[in-house]
């Protein structure tokens, strides 16, 4: 049964030599849009905007038209266009104008290029078509069902005991992104570290996107703020994102996860897959009706050494189910903000009944299942 | 002078849902360069992409066929936050590369595009019922703030409610 359509319609017109007007109209079962705007050849920014609703959800949808003016003045040819687009009109305005103001440029460089040919004379004509046979390749639901190597550690999990050398515990937020390291976040090191002080956390890891910090610059930092700043990373893999430990390699790309944890294991490190149900119980409002013991039969878990239980990306009942799902499976559980702003570091963390003072230590405690996932500043409250 | 259009596109993407939960999504392109279709399939409640198809039937893009043979590498990518990053990741940046990716993106969008639609009609229609609605939809799902103008500080659906790091 048809449950969603979309259909987007493009039109440019080259007006004269230096200039494009790009006419654009999307409209699908939920949405209708349209938008009308126009680049200077010459280089290549959008120099007018129009765009309006023809049908939308929210009662405040309608504040989205104003900010889409956030548009003029972008450059199709600079890069990270799209990525502007998508922060200025995506987030400030809406997704959807984003989506096809994005179609529209994409449009318009395909014309410029076209026109461009042309004047060369070097376009290649229609007369044959490339044709394709359907490339059609099929594989199972769990592509790694097929080739499920061993657990990589055995991790057993504990009960949580107060030790003497920490008796309140030792809090360390896992999972904090910085910037520059991680160009989704806006809070440099310096203001995370000492948001995170003020707080009263004990410690917390630097786990930027892809980025390895270079160990000298976090003792650097450990100096300077005379707190405990630990390195790690965030990797996406083909299965998720997972936050690592002892990896002392810049991967860069999408990895399978099969071959992070090959690595991760050579150096006797940890992976912690981080917020694995994120959007899974929830897919915009939307009830999967995911169980816990087919959450917990995810092939994903027969790879990584915990799971991070406490995430505040996530939902409640994301991370409610997420624990759920640890607790069949056995598996040290962690907590971390994934802070991507200074006032968000904390949210959650991890609390150990020792002291940590370096990444040896840590990823020790992790293997030992020394960890609880705690809800850091709701405690601290 | 005449006002010609000089380029043209229509991309249509769909969904349909099977009784047994397959979500069966297409997205189509025909423009001056390309006439394609990109399939996917994937299973619900995981939303991992099983199925991965494509067609081409006419282009004048480069590298088409590698291209088509790289869509496989999103079996197994699950439909839902991050995916973008991650099938970008695997595409690549080559231009047919980023025209299939584009296409698989749309794919996947349609999915999640089709399960709010269900969330949706829930909605009451009247606007200040509406409106209580959708702010409990923010307090129940968190990545929802500041996604949009509407789900952003200022808006009236968001009036009331304190959402946990955002002062």
């Amino acid at each position: 049964m048809l449950t969603f359509m979309r259909n987007k319609l493009v039109d440019v017109e080259i007006t004269d030599r230096d200039a494009y007007v790009a006419y654009g109209f999307l409209d699908d079962h939920i949405y209708s849009l349209e938008t009308t705007f126009q680049v200077n050849g010459a280089d290549m920014t959008i120099q007018w905007l129009k765009g309006h609703w023809n049908r939308y959800t929210t009662p405040d949808c309608p504040l989205a038209e104003k900010p889409l003016q956030g548009a003029v003045g972008l450059c199709l040819t600079d890069e990270g266009f799209s990525e502007s687009v998508h922060k200025i009109v995506g987030r400030k305005a809406c997704r959807h104008f984003a989506n096809l103001i994005l179609e529209c440029c994409d449009a318009i460089v395909k014309a410029r290029e076209m026109l461009e040919k042309k004047e060369k004379g070097t376009q290649k004509s229609l007369k044959d078509p490339v044709l394709s046979d359907s490339c059609v390749h099929e594989k199972s639901a769990c592509p790694e069902k097929e080739t499920l190597p061993g657990r990589i550690k055995k991790n057993v999990r504990i009960p949580f005991e107060q030790l003497k050398d920490a008796p309140d515990g030792f809090t360390i937020d896992l999972h904090v992104h910085t910037s520059p390291a991680s160009p989704c976040a806006s809070s440099s090191v310096d203001e995370v570290i000492s948001e995170a002080k003020r707080i009263g956390l004990n410690g917390i890891c630097l786990t930027d996107h892809n980025y390895q910090w270079d160990p000298e610059n976090i003792q650097k930092l450990r100096d300077k703020h005379q707190f405990l700043v630990l390195g790690g990373n965030e990797i996406t893999t083909v299965q998720g994102d997972m936050v690592t430990f002892g990896l002392d390699e810049d991967i860069q790309g999408i990895i399978a996860l099969k071959d992070l944890t090959e690595k991760i294991e050579a150096v006797d490190g940890f992976v912690i897959a981080a917020h694995p149900f994120r959007g899974f119980l929830v897919v915009s409002g939307d009830k999967l009706n995911l169980d816990i013991e087919k959450a917990a039969a995810r092939p994903m878990f027969t790879l990584v050494n915990g799971v991070e239980t406490l995430n505040s990306k996530v939902t409640v009942d994301e991370n409610r189910f997420c624990g759920q799902v640890a607790k069949v499976l056995k598996l040290p559980v962690t907590g971390g903000s994934d802070a991507h702003v200074a006032v968000e570091v904390g949210l959650y963390a991890t609390r150990f009944s020792k002291i940590i003072r370096n990444e040896e230590e840590l990823i020790s405690a992790l293997k030992s299942g020394d960890g609880v996932p705690v809800n850091y500043r709701n405690i601290q409250q | 002078m005449a006002h010609l259009i000089y380029f043209s596109r229509s991309r249509c993407t769909t969904v349909e849902e099977s009784s047994e939960g397959i979500m069966t999504c297409a997205c189509r392109i025909t423009d001056n360069l390309l006439d394609a279709r990109v399939q996917i399939q994937a299973a619900l409640p995981d939303l991992e992409i099983m199925v991965v198809n494509s067609r081409i039937d006419h282009c004048l893009i480069d590298g088409m066929a590698t291209a088509e043979n790289k869509l496989q590498s999103l079996l197994g990518v699950r439909i839902g936050p991050g995916m973008l990053k991650i099938i970008k990741g695997l595409m690549g940046d080559e231009p047919a590369c980023t025209e299939l990716a584009y296409m698989a993106e749309e794919c996947c969008q349609g999915a999640i595009l089709s399960l709010t639609r269900k969330e949706l009609e829930k909605a009451p229609r009247n606007p200040e019922d509406s409106r209580d609605h959708f702010s409990e939809m923010v307090k129940t799902n968190i990545r929802l703030y500041n996604r949009c103008v509407a789900f952003s500080e200022g808006s009236t659906i968001l009036e009331g409610i304190e959402i946990p790091g955002s002062k």
